[in-house]
C-alpha cells in the first residue's frame, strides 16, 4: 500500500432494503475517502443510515452495491487487523471482567495468556482504568464502560477505529470528558477514526472533517473541514467559529 | 412442624387423618433404612435420571434449532406454548395404552412432562442473547464455534440453569404421578399404596422424604446459579 492511498475508500455505495412496500432506498451514492490519521465524524439525523454505513465499513453488513476498501482490503467481512469497532453502551460482556473484555479479541486468536494480559493491561492504562482490571461491567460507570470498550477496540492495534455513537448513552458532562479523553488517546495513537453521531456539538468538537448526511434515504450533503486548532478546548464551544460550524450542519439537516 | 404438632395436640385437626410429628419422623427413619424402600428409591431415581438426562439436552438442542430458524420458530413456537398450557396429567392414560406400565412408560411420561418447559426456557435463553454481543464477536473475527461457546453459552447460562431447576420439578411431578397411577415399583407407587391402605404415618414420612429431596436439589441448583452468576447485577 502506498502512503498516498486513503485509509478508507468507499466507491459508488448504494443500499436498499426490502420492506412490505417493496424496495426502500436507505443509502444513495455514497463516496468517501479518508486519509490515514484523520478524525472523521459522520453526522446525520436518526434513521439516515449512518450507523448502517459504519456497519458496512466494519464488514458486518453487505451493501447492495458498491465497494468499501479499508487500508486496501475489501471489507466484505470483518477484518480485525484493519478495524477495531466501539459500539454503543452495553456491548461489553457482563460475565467478563474489564481486563477479560479487553483481552477478548486476542483470546479469539489464541494468543498466549500472558501476552494478551500484558497488552490488555497496557490498553486499560491508556484509557485511564488501571486498578479497575477485575471489575465487572455492572460495577463500572457508563463512561468507564465506554473506556473499556475503546481499549477493546484498540487492543489488536488496528490502523482504523470505528465508533458507532459511543457516547450517546452518557450524560452531558461525562460525554464532554470522554470526548477530551478520546482526543488525547487519538493524539497518542494516531489512529484513523471514523466516528458516527447525531450530536452536532460532538461532531464539531471532535472532527478534522465532518461528513453530513441527509435524512432517509441517506446521501452525503456536505463535507466540512474543521479548522478549529488542536488541541481542542472546552472554551472553543463558545467561539463564533464553533457556532458557525454547528449552524452550517444544522441548516443542512433540519429539513 | 411446631404448627403441625400444635394443631394436633389441641385436636384442631382429626388425629385419625393427620399422624403425629414423632410418628412420622420415626416412620421416616424406619423407611429410610428398609431394603424395600431402597428398591423403590432406586427405581424412581432411575426413572428420574433417564427422563431428565434425555429431556434436558434434547429440549435444549431442539429449542435452539427452533429459535434460530425463522420459519420453524414462527410455525412451532405458538404450538409449543399452547401444548405447554395443557396439564400433562390428562395424557397419562394414553401413555399407559401406548407404552404399558413399565420403565419405558415412566421415562416417556417424564420426558413429555419436562420437555415443554425446557423448550420454552430455551426460547427465552436464545432471545436473551444480545445482538450487540454477537456483533462484537463477529467484528473481532470470532468463528461460529467461538460465537457459540463464548457468546451464546454464557448469555444463555442463567436461563438454562433455571430451566434445569424447573425441568426437574416437572420431571419429578410427572414420574411420581406415573408411578402412583400404575406401577409395580417406585416411590410414587409406595405412597399411593400407603394412602390406599390408610398407613398415614408412612404416607407422611414418604411425603417428607420426597419433599426434602426435591428441595435439596432445588437449592443445589440455586447455589450453582449464585456461584456462576456473580457477574449479574
Amino acid at each position: 500500500m502506498q502512503s498516498t492511498d486513503p485509509m478508507v475508500r468507499i466507491l459508488g455505495l448504494h443500499h436498499t432494503y426490502q420492506s412490505r412496500d417493496g424496495q426502500v432506498p436507505a443509502l444513495v451514492d455514497i463516496n468517501i475517502e479518508i486519509q490515514a490519521g484523520r478524525f472523521v465524524v459522520i453526522v446525520g439525523p436518526s434513521g439516515c443510515g449512518k450507523s448502517s454505513l459504519l456497519m458496512m465499513m466494519a464488514g458486518l453488513l453487505a451493501p447492495s452495491q458498491g465497494t468499501i476498501l479499508c487500508s486496501g482490503y475489501p471489507m466484505t467481512s470483518p477484518n480485525p487487523d484493519v478495524a477495531g469497532v466501539v459500539f454503543q453502551e452495553a456491548s461489553l460482556y457482563p460475565w467478563l471482567t474489564a481486563l477479560e473484555n479487553v483481552e477478548f479479541p486476542l483470546s479469539l486468536r489464541h494468543i498466549a495468556k500472558k501476552v494478551r494480559k500484558n497488552k490488555a493491561q497496557e490498553l486499560l492504562s491508556l484509557v485511564g482504568l488501571q486498578g479497575f482490571e477485575d471489575r465487572y461491567p455492572h460495577e463500572l460507570s457508563g463512561g468507564m464502560k465506554q473506556r473499556v470498550s475503546i481499549a477493546r477496540g484498540l487492543v489488536q492495534d488496528p490502523p482504523l477505529l470505528m465508533m458507532d455513537e459511543p457516547f450517546a448513552a452518557l450524560d452531558e458532562q461525562t460525554r464532554i470528558t470522554m470526548g477530551d479523553e478520546l482526543l488525547s488517546i487519538w493524539e497518542k495513537t494516531r489512529k484513523t477514526v471514523v466516528f458516527v453521531t447525531h450530536s452536532l456539538t460532538e461532531a464539531a468538537y471532535l472532527a478534522d472533517e465532518i461528513i453530513v448526511m441527509s435524512a432517509r434515504p441517506g446521501r452525503i450533503i456536505d463535507r466540512i473541514e474543521v479548522d478549529l486548532p488542536r488541541p481542542r478546548k472546552y472554551e472553543m464551544m463558545s467561539t463564533v467559529r464553533f457556532a458557525q460550524l454547528r449552524e452550517r450542519i444544522w441548516n443542512q439537516i433540519k429539513h | 412442624m411446631f404448627l403441625w404438632q400444635l394443631l394436633l395436640s389441641n385436636q384442631w385437626v382429626n388425629p385419625d387423618l393427620v399422624p403425629s410429628v414423632g410418628g412420622v419422623l420415626s416412620s421416616a427413619e424406619k423407611i429410610l433404612l428398609s431394603a424395600a424402600f431402597h428398591k423403590h428409591l432406586y427405581a424412581t431415581l432411575e426413572h428420574l435420571a433417564l427422563g431428565f438426562f434425555i429431556a434436558v439436552p434434547t429440549g435444549v438442542a431442539i429449542g435452539i434449532l427452533i429459535a434460530e430458524s425463522r420459519y420453524w420458530g414462527q410455525v412451532l413456537k405458538p404450538i409449543i406454548y399452547l401444548v405447554f398450557s395443557i396439564p400433562k396429567t390428562v395424557f397419562l392414560p394414553m401413555f399407559i395404552l401406548a407404552f404399558g406400565i413399565g420403565l419405558f412408560q415412566k421415562i416417556a411420561f417424564g420426558i413429555f412432562s419436562t420437555i415443554f418447559i425446557i423448550l420454552i426456557c430455551t426460547f427465552a435463553a436464545v432471545d436473551s442473547v444480545k445482538s450487540e454481543h454477537l456483533k462484537v464477536a463477529r467484528v473481532f473475527g470470532a468463528s461460529r464455534l467461538q460465537i457459540a461457546l463464548r457468546v451464546y453459552l454464557p448469555s444463555m447460562a442463567p436461563i438454562l440453569l433455571e430451566a434445569v431447576r424447573l425441568g426437574m420439578i416437572f420431571n419429578v411431578t410427572g414420574i411420581i404421578l406415573a408411578e402412583m397411577y400404575a406401577s409395580k415399583v417406585g416411590l410414587g407407587q409406595m405412597i399411593a399404596n400407603w394412602g390406599e391402605n390408610f398407613m398415614l404415618k408412612e404416607l407422611g414420612a414418604g411425603i417428607l422424604i420426597i419433599s426434602v429431596a426435591t428441595i435439596l436439589f432445588n437449592e443445589t441448583i440455586q447455589w450453582f446459579e449464585m456461584k456462576f452468576e456473580h457477574w449479574r447485577e
